[in-house]
């Protein structure tokens, strides 16, 4: 009920002061008359203002009630003064719904400048000042809506939302006041406001031109920041809701360009001519209008959902589209590049098509048919199978503990099919049909981590489903170990030697303690530290430990810190390292064996050290069989490559496949 | 007055009005922020001598300067975990811990002239 009236209210907010927008904007656009008609229209226009604004108010005041509610989680905080004035006074949405309420209110005194003004700039001040007040209470939404919440770029999402909400107020604001100024010239008795209507028909429409075009822009770069992908758009309600706002847009759009064409038909100079053209083209705007109203609403409604970006999207096709079967078969490459072509050269023949007076129709549909033609050739071999989850995001994240607990399942669950390891050689394997596949091979990359959350919850025959055996985050422990086993996997390209510029694959996180009270995570050292990681087994490996304690110093000032895990585990690591020179450098004494466990699959040495960037990327991989002592100046050299790396590669993202 | 100068009047005032609200409460924050700081500073030195708890491992003990390292957890209200060395309060302290000792330890002074008065080692 609440967020029934809630809705309600925005919608009957946003639409008033749209419309206050775009109803002094085409007074203004139309400029002062003397014609009595159309002098009758503008004082309807400005009494309708006065009526918005007091919507506006109204609405305003509910919609903060309704937001006072929420925040306080109580039905009754919406009638309560001191938590409205809680929520006025102390949010920064609620500071500008006062300035905007304190804008509107200026706004309503100089509607009621309704008076004669005769003088031309005196009018234009008085209108223009409508139109501004307007504009600028409208383009404050934007400082409290998704757009400010986005980061990073919060600056241009705000600018972007500003620039949108403006331009909307103008073009769908000025629509029905432009319906009805048409109406009124249309009639018999409105001859006298005819050019009048006309003028203000044309520039209105070459103003529309240049507003969609902003519209379009700032749109697109909004749809960027807040939902930023098809899965977004497909598979959230915001994304949902946007498609749907897009889709009577685009309606809006034909009929715009209908509108457009009708206009050159008013030019009639008598009453014969210009009329029922006239009250055509009323009709059409006011049809053109409710569509606008319509999209307002949807408006009001994706305001009040979490932008797609912040929510897991449900993928609600049974088949995907992704480049990244071209890599896995690239004698498919020809073909799509070619269906791709012939695509585009249907395009180009449908866009002539539009431009050509004769022959439209025959070009039309031989653009069509090219153009199907194309993607037909060019779209097969890109579709992969999907699911519901596939564009979802591990809900754990690619840490440690997670690939251990992972690890710990997979032998329990898995094993006994796939292998220890993933191979495909469990002691069952042979007995099904198919065979388990090589769980670590290449291909398993191509599928997106919701792929194999969605198999392994599902099943896949023979596989059983283990939805009602795991519970999900237990789920996403063996996605996170089969991406560990997969990236072990691939490490084996990893040398010793640092490659310049080439970093690609992403170091698990790991959380380790020192002691009863340093905790620390390897995300920790993100952009300030490059991090050593080093696998030590003693006593093989105290003469390398007291050679890094050595150099601990200057690889400080290379901004290196080094983390010792004991591949025993053993909890008195500290004490068994004692003696001279003294080792600062944290040795873990909490956390071992998951750390072990995770990056035991990259290398399985009693002593490997492994070079982490500062992005989080898994550089270098020194694994030692025997004596680990190795020349200090070694790893100094594969640092100093690291500090002299020109480009910041982004740093890996947390959780996606 | 002709309506376009008081249009004008209005749109100065609200300029100012608006700026001056602007400065104002960039003003605000900036003091905020001052006392804030001064809040901390005063906080961190106050009363001269302050006495802080802590727990952590012994890493070295530097006998010849009297100095215990430590890898020691949140020192509240006075220095995040880290591993860093304090001045012993009396060779006794630093004969009594070992290398991987896990301790609690009490420091004593005027920051950042502190010294360890206690130290104790807690269950392993």
């Amino acid at each position: 009920m609440g967020e029934v009236v809630g809705l309600l209210a925005r919608w009957l907010h946003l639409t008033s002061s749209v419309l206050l927008v775009g109803g002094a904007t085409l007074l203004l656009l139309a400029g002062p008359t003397d014609r009595p008609t159309a002098r009758r229209w503008e004082s309807w226009t400005l009494a309708a203002g006065g009526v918005l604004v007091l919507v506006a108010l109204v609405t305003a005041l509910v919609t903060v009630a309704a937001q006072t509610a929420v925040l306080e989680s109580r039905a009754g905080a919406a009638l309560e003064p001191a938590a409205l004035s809680r929520l006025l006074t102390q949010t920064q949405g609620g500071i500008l719904w006062l300035i905007r309420g304190g804008l509107l209110i200026l706004l309503g005194a100089f509607l009621a400048l309704r008076a004669e003004i005769r003088d031309r700039a005196d009018w234009r001040a008085a209108r223009g000042q409508i139109a501004l007040l307007g504009t600028l209470a409208l383009g404050l939404v934007a400082g409290a809506s998704h757009a400010a919440a986005a980061e990073p770029g919060t600056a241009a999402a705000i600018a972007a939302d500003v620039g949108h909400l403006a331009a909307a107020g103008v073009w769908i604001g000025g629509l029905p006041a432009l319906a009805v100024l048409l109406w009124l010239a249309g009639r018999a008795a409105g001859a006298d406001a005819r050019p009048y209507a006309v003028l203000a028909a044309r520039r209105f429409s070459r103003t529309a031109l240049a507003l969609v075009s902003a519209l379009v822009l700032s749109g697109l770069w909004s749809t960027w920041v807040q939902v930023g992908s098809v899965a977004g758009l497909l598979g959230t309600r915001h994304g949902r809701l946007l498609l749907v706002k897009l889709l009577v847009f685009a309606a809006m759009l034909v009929l715009a360009a209908l509108n457009r064409r009708l206009i050159p038909t008013l030019a009639g100079d008598a009453a014969t001519v210009g009329r029922p053209a006239m009250r055509r083209l009323s009709r059409f705007v006011a049809a053109e209008a409710a569509l606008a109203l319509f999209v307002l609403a949807v408006v009001a409604a994706m305001t009040v959902t979490p932008p797609a970006r912040h929510e897991q999207p449900t993928w609600p096709l049974s088949f995907r589209l992704t480049l990244d079967n071209l890599v896995a078969a690239p004698d498919f490459r020809a073909q799509v590049i070619v269906g791709s072509q012939v695509a585009i050269l249907g395009v180009v023949a449908l866009l002539a098509s539009l431009a050509l007076r004769r022959l439209r129709l025959p070009v039309l549909a031989g653009g069509a048919v090219v153009l199907v033609a194309g993607l037909a050739i060019a779209l097969p071999p890109l579709v992969s199978d999907a699911y519901p989850t596939t564009f979802q995001r591990p809900g754990v994240a690619y840490r440690a503990s997670s690939i251990a607990e992972g690890q710990a399942l997979f032998a329990e669950h898995c094993a006994v099919c796939h292998g220890r390891r993933g191979a495909g050689d469990g002691p069952a394997a042979a007995t099904l049909q198919p065979r388990p596949p090589d769980l670590r091979a290449h291909h398993v990359a191509l599928h997106t981590a919701g792929d194999i959350f969605w198999w392994i919850s599902h099943g896949r025959p023979p596989m059983p489903a283990f939805a009602d055996r795991l519970d999900p985050d237990a789920r996403w422990h063996l996605v996170n170990y089969l991406r560990a086993l997969a990236a072990a996997d691939a490490a084996r390209l990893l040398g010793s030697a640092v490659e310049p510029e080439r970093p690609w694959l992403v170091a698990p996180d790991v959380g380790f303690t020192v002691g009863p009270a340093f905790s620390r995570a390897l995300r920790d050292y993100r952009g300030r530290k490059i991090v050593l990681l080093v696998l030590d087994t003693l006593p093989a490996s105290r003469a390398r430990l007291v050679e890094l304690a050595e150099a601990y110093g200057l690889l400080g000032t290379l901004e290196v810190e080094i983390i010792a895990v004991p591949t025993d585990a053993a909890p008195d690591a500290i004490r068994r390292l004692a003696g001279w020179p003294p080792i600062f450098y944290p040795i873990v004494t909490d956390g071992a064996q998951e750390i072990v466990d995770t990056y035991g699959l990259f290398s399985p040495a009693p002593h490997a050290e492994f070079l982490i960037d500062r992005q989080g990327y898994l550089r270098a991989i020194v694994a030692a069989a025997g004596d680990p002592r190795r020349d200090p100046n070694l790893l100094l050299a594969e640092v100093q490559r690291l500090n002299e790396e020109k480009t910041a590669p982004p740093p890996p993202a947390e959780h996606v496949h | 007055m002709r309506l376009w100068r008081v249009v004008v009047l209005v749109d100065l005032a609200l300029l100012i009005g608006v700026g001056a609200g602007y400065l104002w409460w960039g003003q605000q924050a900036r003091r905020l922020a001052r006392e804030l700081e001064t809040a901390r500073a005063v906080a961190a030195t106050a009363g001269g001598e302050r006495e802080f708890q802590a727990t952590g491992v012994v890493r070295a003990g530097l006998a010849d300067v009297g100095i215990l390292v430590i890898t020691h957890g949140e020192i509240a209200g006075y220095m995040p975990p880290m591993t860093m060395g304090f001045r012993a309060g009396s060779p006794k302290i630093l004969e009594s811990v070992k290398p991987g000792d896990a301790v609690r330890f009490t420091l004593r002074g005027t920051p950042p002239n502190l010294a360890i008065t206690a130290i104790d080692k807690t269950a392993p």
